[in-house]
């Protein structure tokens, strides 16, 4: 069997020891690298290329779950937290291995030994993994922030800088005050989960900031279109006009 | 509900009343009526004392005639009932007992039945008297019952508040202080001994301190000093704690486990969110009538700031409220990059 390279993602010292330790005892296991934080992780993958991540779900700045959203390829993910009822909940529910804090070394090489069926399926690996976003997505309220990656740079998008979104194929093309950005997210999902009191969905295409849209006018014969503070006209749809009425009035 | 004037104090006072009745009954039959010593005497007491027991029997005309149960006419209707019969019950047992037991000569015969008008109208103001005496009774002791009930209501209603607003045990700094510990007894077994000798004295301190209503600061501080050696270990050198107190503070009671959350919020919004060190600084001052204890936190201002109020802190700032029955003890400022809670303990109460 050939060798599993690994990487810790941890923000706790001592936490990225305690694994190290006990993967003295399984040589099979390589670590290439450890990293406090998010930002790091993703250079490390990136760098690596490991088989396998352990991944601390609650990190600095980016939890892991967003950091696994920005991989252009997903490695076998072993989550590690302390307690997380919506992680738990999202694991269990979709047979995503995990380790609750602190395990013991038995444990931990159970984790490994169902991760290295995954590695040989790298399909059923990533489904595993997207179904787990599913799920928190789902579990999720208001959305406090965005995380998008824009080539090397990495942004952190607070959803009170969003001005409105704008629907392209897979993605949407988030307009802020610091510039737009691409995310690989559908307009549902944004429409579920920013406050409703704050954005409207307006077009098939498009969710505005309520109190960005200066004013709504008559465009075509039947159909309208508003003009957000930057000046930018946005098409209204019908059922999108009516929404509009209704908090106007 | 039982008749109020059968408490033994109440019926003293009562039949001194009816003695004191009866006395200037006597004074104005000799006197305004003419009659003789020995038939206004007997007057006097057949019908006041009569009277005496017949008014307490007034009782339960007015504890089964409520007036919120039944129509306006219906009530009027049977008090009058009430009031002809206990009239006539009154002056039909004076007269029997008088002409039967006592036969009176006939002066004071015709003088009584000269005078049975104005009997009758005595008896009806005395029926009214009773009456109103016994509603106004009633209406009291329910009203103050009303207000006893409220303000337990009220006391446990807050009781019950304050306890759901107790500070807890944050679950995932436990694990993950287990999880160091697991850690280091691998590394450093030392460390972990000396680790798990905190978080108990911490874990033990919490438990016992905040059954407590009060406390001292000074208590609070070393509960604090704990919890910090335990998140040092976790984060290393991520962190400094600075306490600066006039000494005079230390002694002053405050509720218990106040500042810990503040503490929480400083590591979970501060330390945790930030890649650059961050400086924790505790303050206790008295200022004014008021104990002021700040606790303040450096934070990186490109993380996500902390939107509106944490869960924690609004929680001491209703605790707050409700132990001093005061607002704004608890005031937040947050600019520039540091995040400030002061707190405001009002000096001389508990």
């Amino acid at each position: 069997m050939s060798k599993i390279s690994a990487i810790i993602i941890d923000d706790e010292p001592l936490a990225r020891e305690i694994i190290k330790a006990y993967l003295k005892s399984i040589p099979q296991v390589e670590v290439t690298s450890e990293c406090s934080n998010g930002f790091e992780g993703i250079k490390a993958i990136n760098e690596f290329k490991p088989d396998l991540i352990f991944l601390d779900v609650q990190m600095p700045k980016i939890s892991g779950f967003e950091m696994l959203e920005l991989l252009d390829e997903l490695p076998v993910v072993i989550f590690t937290t302390a307690y997380d009822q919506y992680a738990l909940k999202a694991f269990e529910t979709n047979a995503a291995d995990y380790l609750l804090k602190p395990f013991s070394e038995e444990r931990l090489k159970e984790a490994i030994s169902k991760a290295s069926l995954f590695l040989s399926d790298k399909k059923k690996n990533s489904e595993t993994i997207s179904k787990v976003f599913e799920q928190m997505d789902k579990q999720q309220e208001f959305l406090e922030r965005v995380v998008v990656k824009n080539g090397p740079k990495i942004h952190i998008i607070p959803s009170d800088k969003i001005l409105y979104i704008e629907a392209q194929d897979d993605y949407v093309m988030l307009y802020t005050t610091e510039g737009r950005f691409l995310k690989q997210k559908t307009m549902k999902f944004f429409e579920d989960h920013l406050n409703p009191e704050e954005f409207i969905r307006i077009h098939r295409s498009y969710l505005v900031r309520i109190s960005e849209i200066k004013q709504i006018e008559l465009f075509e014969k039947d159909s309208y279109r508003l003009q957000v503070s930057g000046g930018k006209f946005l098409p209204v749809s019908k059922s999108g006009y009516s929404r509009l009425k209704e908090i106007f009035q | 509900m039982n008749n109020p004037l059968l408490i033994l104090r109440n019926f003293i006072f009562y039949t001194f009343i009816w003695i004191t009745f009866a006395v200037i009954h006597i004074l104005f039959l000799l006197n305004a009526a003419g009659l003789g010593f020995s038939d206004a005497v007997l007057d006097s007491l057949v019908f006041n004392v009569i009277y005496l027991w017949l008014g307490l029997g007034l009782w339960y005309p007015v504890k089964y005639l409520s007036i919120d149960r039944n129509s306006s006419f219906r009530f009027a209707a049977q008090h009058i009932l009430s009031a002809i019969v206990s009239s006539s019950l009154w002056i039909g047992m004076s007269l029997f007992i008088l002409f039967f037991i006592f036969s009176p000569d006939s002066h004071l015969k015709s003088f009584i039945f000269q005078t049975l008008a104005w009997r009758i109208l005595i008896g009806i103001i005395l029926y009214v008297i009773y009456t109103s005496f016994y509603y106004l009774y009633i209406f009291y002791s329910s009203y103050n019952d009303k207000l006893l009930k409220e303000s337990e209501l009220r006391t446990f209603a807050r009781e019950a508040e304050l306890k759901s607003l107790k500070y807890q045990i944050n679950p995932h700094f436990l694990f993950n202080s287990l999880n160091s510990i697991s850690s280091l007894t691998l590394i450093d077994p030392a460390k972990a001994r000396e680790m798990t000798i905190k978080l108990s004295e911490y874990m033990r301190a919490t438990l016992s301190e905040s059954e407590k209503q009060f406390h001292k600061l000074s208590e609070e501080i070393k509960n604090l000093r704990l919890y910090l050696d335990i998140e040092k270990v976790r984060f290393g050198n991520k962190f400094e704690y600075v306490e600066e107190f006039e000494d005079s503070c230390t002694g002053i009671m405050i509720p218990p486990m106040i500042l810990q959350p503040l503490l929480e919020n400083a590591i979970k919004y501060g330390v945790y969110e930030s890649l650059e060190k961050v400086t924790i600084k505790l303050n206790c001052k008295k200022e004014n009538n008021y104990l002021k204890i700040t606790v303040e936190n450096n934070y990186d201002e490109d993380s996500l700031s902390p939107s509106g109020e944490k869960i924690g802190i609004r929680n001491i700032k209703n605790r707050l409220s409700l132990i001093y029955r005061q607002d704004n003890l608890l005031v937040v400022e947050n600019k520039r990059g540091i995040f400030k809670v002061n707190i405001f303990i009002p000096l001389g109460e508990s």
